[in-house]
């Protein structure tokens, strides 16, 4: 079962397809997931949490007078196929017609990716993602007395994902991943630091356990003797889990067209429009060489393509699926997404893949050198209260630290930072050469003028 | 079933495992989206699948399958047991499980309107009312995006300490998320119902109340202001004490994350705020979206005290924090299903009402903010806090005035929790889903209370 090979979940899937059309479905689709997960553990400094973990199953969406229904199942037997077929129907028939539905995509050949499956990560043993863990954690302790690595692991995933509409669609695709993560704190005379946390996520086998135990426990030292920070606006450097918190509640959703459709983005009409600084140009690259998010068709079974999304500033696309592409008259873009540990239990969401903020000429050390006065901030807690409709965000920065006179002095605590991200894009005046991919960015460090910093003192 | 979590158990002891515990689950769930009064898809699926974890030489192994398939079962425990084997040669300080006593006993759940008898049908008539409420409370109205989950199904549960479950689960959730545009001004506003009742809690939340209250509240906020930044006197409502007493404070109280290095850790029997804060964690009210029988450890939920009169009287905890402590566990061990490891989670966590009125809470208040509903939070373990408001209010001259939007606040837990200086007569629980790696329905609330300062940031 778990052993189901490409060919026979292809066959799955165009069973499940006949059999919705026969029983008198207008379109139908069929997909299906496959994973199987290890990971190793990490709490309070041990390696005690292992997990195992193998799933599989059916999506089947039903069309029946343009209206979608959905239903899914963790079972693959014939039984379980057919009932899963006859409720999508089911549901199809006690849904409301949509008179914007106008059909599944039609087939078109997948495109070609690189580097998103690695042999060496599904033959790694249990043992071997221990001793990566210990390695990890041995990087921490030893980097400092004062630090307690508390949360953290290190995990493989191998996935893979059938397609097949009534309309010719029928594609497969697989791919594996391998991450580790550690999370710290520091502790000193009874002060604790705000956690710090650190991981390699990478479709092939290139990740380096010791380098994240290392700069996690460094970031938590550093973030000792903490001081608070005064009201002002300042330049801000933001790294990349930072600027993800940032973009992921704001800019990524106002470029997607269900946003603009349906007057929830401030970018509605403004194609053509200058709405960022000269220097910011941003790709969604579904098919950027082992992205975190690269596949060879979307959810939909749509080819993954690259989209322009700003140029220079300008921005020149909006992020389409199947139905919002339909129902502006354009092509989708590639970007329904089936996520979640069981992709097979929803039905598409539009999402970005891997928007890609290129990357500038700067050093990280460039930067720092260039601010007289402002912060240098890792990462923000409570981005997810942003204002999706406005871009507005209110955030605090943890950890962050100052810079004074081109270098970092000292962690900050607490300070929290208050804008528009249209505001802040125009404001971007320098960008670093260390592009990382974490969920759904791919990015630099990005220097921003003039961010508004709300302190204890005003 | 039984004979089937027996032999797996069974089998895991015999290969060594000083802890087994099988956990196997039949789950259907009813879904639906709407968006502008578009049914996106209706869904119904079917989940069933099994949990096997042990504990070997002081490490756990958790393997977890979708299927029901007794020889995979007997795998899925030897590899369990292997995984923990393996780790185990690492480990320095043993994880041991305080003891509980064992039980055996079947809930049933008794619901006056069970999701599973109401017509897909009519379902969807619910969402779209409260679609159409919205909409047609203001033009200005731009989205509403309405999400609607039934979840039925048994729980069974068997270790090795004798304890044999086999309970039912029933929840009924609806998010809506609606947004109001005027020129530039965006706002929105979103809202949850839960209950493990049935489905019966939309007689009381009815689509009109619903609909009706998330449009009047977008709408008002387009006329707000934003905040000034800096530190103001601050009455907080229900709504955001509740996300207040969840993130801010009751993420530290998990015991857990107070032994990874919480700012509770070493803290029990001290004073951490004012007399006005109660606080309880209660898995045992009937109903609410927070409330079972068993933890998917076995144990019984309570109803747990955390801070009396500003003193840390406990935390919560699951058998391996509870045998750390030397204590016996509150029955938080919660798993989102059998894909998951129980871990300790939050169930109904209030702040107890004491005895001011609104209008005293406000009166001493010559320049402030009253918080009134929240869009997120979010904490650390060095006790910061941020809280996103999505409606507030200027409190001039200890009356309510203007509408502000987009306000935020942070600040620092225990600091925060020594300037609440009143606590109010009035009480709401709130239903929500709280995300710790895994999804667990919760309550949270409580009273509305003052707190003297409050770093307020928002506004450009």
């Amino acid at each position: 079962m778990a052993d189901l090979k490409p060919e026979e979940l292809i066959n799955l899937g165009e069973k499940a397809v006949q059999v919705t059309m026969r029983r008198g479905a207008e379109e139908a689709e069929a997909f299906l997931n496959r994973s199987s997960r290890i990971s190793v553990g990490i709490e309070r400094g041990q390696i005690i949490r292992n997990v195992k973990m193998v799933d599989h199953g059916l999506g089947v969406r039903a069309v029946y007078k343009k209206a979608v229904g959905f239903s899914y199942t963790n079972m693959l037997t014939d039984n379980t196929l057919n009932e899963t077929a006859v409720r999508a129907l089911r549901s199809a028939k006690a849904s409301k017609p949509d008179e914007n539905w106008k059909g599944f995509p039609s087939l078109k050949k997948p495109s070609i990716t690189k580097n998103t499956y690695d042999q060496r990560i599904v033959d790694l043993s249990f043992s071997d993602l221990v001793e990566m863990a210990s390695l990890m954690l041995d990087a921490a302790e030893d980097y400092d007395e004062r630090v307690f690595p508390f949360i953290g692991g290190v995990g493989t995933l191998l996935t893979s994902r059938t397609i097949v509409n009534s309309h010719g669609v029928e594609a497969y695709d697989e791919g594996t991943f391998v991450q580790c993560s550690l999370g710290t704190i520091a502790r000193e005379a009874g002060k604790v630091t705000p956690e710090c946390s650190e991981f390699n996520a990478e479709r092939t086998y290139k990740i380096n356990p010791e380098w994240v135990g290392k700069e996690a426990a460094k970031q938590a030292v550093s973030s000792l003797k903490a001081k608070e920070i005064a009201s002002g606006t300042f330049p801000v450097i933001f790294a990349q889990p930072g600027l993800h918190g940032i973009l992921y509640y704001t800019l990524i959703n106002a470029v997607k067209a269900d946003y603009v459709q349906r007057e929830r983005s401030a970018l509605k009409g403004k194609i053509g429009e200058n709405i960022a600084s000269d220097l910011v140009t941003i790709y969604d690259n579904g098919l950027l060489e082992g992205g975190l998010q690269t596949w060879r068709f979307d959810g939909e079974g749509v080819p993954s393509q690259k989209t322009t999304v700003i140029e220079k500033g300008v921005l020149k696309h909006y992020l389409y699926d199947n139905y919002t592409a339909k129902r502006d008259g354009a092509e989708s873009t590639g970007n329904a997404l089936r996520g979640g540990l069981t992709p097979y239990a929803s039905t598409p969401t539009l999402e970005a893949t891997n928007f890609t903020l290129t990357s500038g000429n700067k050093s990280p050390e460039d930067l720092i050198s260039e601010i007289d006065e402002g912060l240098i901030v890792y990462d923000v807690q409570g981005a997810h209260s942003s204002n999706p409709e406005s871009g507005e965000f209110s955030v605090v920065a943890t950890p962050a630290w100052k810079i004074e006179r081109g270098s970092v002095t000292y962690a900050v605590n607490g300070g929290m930072l208050a804008g528009v991200i249209f505001d802040v894009l125009k404001n971007v005046s320098a960008l670093g050469d260390n592009l990382r991919k974490i969920g759904h960015l791919v990015a630099p460090w990005v220097c921003i003028e003039k961010v508004k910093v709300i302190g204890k003192q005003c | 079933m039984r004979e089937a979590l027996t032999r797996a158990v069974d089998y895991g002891e015999k290969l060594g495992a000083d802890y087994v515990e099988v956990r196997v689950q039949r789950i259907f769930k009813t879904l639906l989206t709407t968006k502008d009064g578009r049914v996106e898809a209706a869904k119904e699926g079917i989940e069933n699948g099994a949990a096997v974890r042990v504990l070997t030489k002081g490490a756990w192994g958790f393997v977890t399958l979708g299927t029901l398939d007794p020889r995979l079962l007997a795998d899925a425990v030897k590899d369990a047991v292997k995984m923990a084997s393996v780790a185990s040669f690492k480990v320095k300080e043993p994880v041991r499980l305080a003891k509980t006593k064992a039980i055996e006993d079947k809930v049933t759940t008794k619901p006056k309107k069970d999701p599973r008898e109401i017509s897909l049908e009519e379902k969807i008539g619910v969402a779209l009312t409260v679609d159409n409420t919205i909409f047609n409370y203001d033009d200005r109205v731009k989205s509403c995006t309405i999400n609607y989950l039934d979840l039925t199904g048994t729980n069974y549960f068997m270790n090795n300490d004798g304890t044999c479950l086999e309970q039912d689960r029933l929840y009924v959730w609806s998010r809506v998320l609606a947004s109001a545009r005027e020129a530039d001004v965006f706002t929105s506003g979103r809202e949850e119902i839960g209950s493990t009742g049935g489905f019966e809690v939309f007689d009381i939340e009815t689509p009109e109340i619903v609909g009706t209250r998330i449009a009047k509240r977008i709408v008002n906020q387009l006329k707000a202001k934003t905040p000034k930044g800096g530190t103001f006197p601050t009455v907080i409502g229900t709504n955001v004490v509740g996300v207040f007493v969840h993130e801010a404070f009751g993420h530290l109280a998990e015991a857990d994350l107070t032994l990874s290095g919480s700012v509770l850790h070493n803290k029990i029997g001290r004073k951490i705020a004012s007399e006005a804060v109660t606080v309880y964690d209660d898995g045992t009210i009937s109903g609410a979206f927070g409330s079972f029988k068993y933890d998917d450890e076995g144990v019984p939920a309570q109803k747990t005290l955390l801070i009396k009169n500003g003193e840390v009287m406990g935390l919560m905890h699951n058998r391996e924090t509870a045998y750390k402590f030397d204590t016996e566990s509150t029955g938080n061990a919660r798993a989102e299903d059998f894909r998951y490891q129980p871990i300790i989670r939050m169930r109904n966590t209030y702040l107890a009402p004491r005895d001011y009125s609104f209008e005293e809470l406000l009166e001493d208040i010559d320049f402030g903010y009253y918080l009134k509903s929240f869009r997120g939070g979010q904490a650390n373990l060095d006790g910061t806090f941020q809280v996103g408001i999505e409606e507030a209010y200027e409190i001039v001259k200890g009356e309510l005035s203007s509408p502000v939007r987009n306000a935020s606040i942070s600040g620092n837990t225990l600091e925060t929790l020594h300037k609440v200086d009143a606590a109010g007569m009035d009480f709401e629980l709130w239903s929500g889903r709280c995300g710790k790696g895994q999804t667990a329905f919760v309550c949270d609330g409580g009273p509305s209370i003052r707190v003297r300062e409050m770093l307020i940031g928002g506004g450009s």
